[in-house]
């Protein structure tokens, strides 16, 4: 399993949890999930694509 | 406000809570809202189990760490998941995995997202929240 099909798993789970804790109407929880969801698949791949700009450097030495 | 959130304390919230904490998602089933019991137990199930399949860490306490007893009460909050997976089956994870953090990030969510619960299902049998 990828790593970005792991990260879509858990905020599918995590979209699904809070929205039916937080929310009663299904039109309201849909809503809050999709936020949730978007929010989380979306954040992540676009911080990864800002961290293009910022090369991580040589490695660090092992001690 | 009802007479049970005026009096702060009731052995049915208290019950319920403790049901609720063991199987995850069965205090929303017996307080009647059973759509969301069952969509409750099914998440959290899910985290617990892709957990355990990605060989995550099942936190315990260890010594001369104080951060893994939080962690510890964090994964704890799965409830009876956690007693069997670690007692049952001896689970404790595999560091050498590739998705081994990830199998962590599983079972803590997990636990936690059940503790949630459980204060959800205290605030509903203690009329801290209202039914709909």
């Amino acid at each position: 399993m990828t790593h970005l099909g792991l990260m879509a798993i858990y905020a599918l789970l995590l979209g699904v949890f809070f929205a039916l804790l937080w929310r009663q109407e299904n039109a309201a929880r849909s809503r809050l999930f999709l936020q949730i969801f978007i929010g989380m698949v979306g954040g992540a791949v676009l911080v990864g694509w800002l961290m293009y700009y910022f090369p991580s450097g040589p490695a660090a030495p092992i001690p | 406000m009802t007479e049970l959130a005026q009096d702060g304390f009731s052995w049915r919230a208290v019950a319920l809570a403790a049901v609720a904490w063991i199987v995850p998602g069965c205090g929303h089933f017996v307080l009647g809202r059973r759509v969301r019991g069952i969509g409750f137990a099914a998440v959290i199930a899910t985290a617990f189990l892709l957990g355990l399949h990605l060989e995550g860490n099942l936190y315990r306490v260890a010594p001369g760490q104080p951060l893994s007893f939080l962690a510890t009460l964090g994964a704890m909050g799965a409830g009876a998941p956690y007693f069997v997976a670690r007692f049952g089956a001896g689970f404790s994870g595999s560091p050498e995995a590739s998705t081994y953090e990830y199998g962590t990030i599983f079972l803590l969510s997990a636990g936690l997202m059940n503790l949630l619960v459980v204060l959800d299902v205290w605030d509903l049998a203690s009329g801290r929240k209202e039914r709909d």
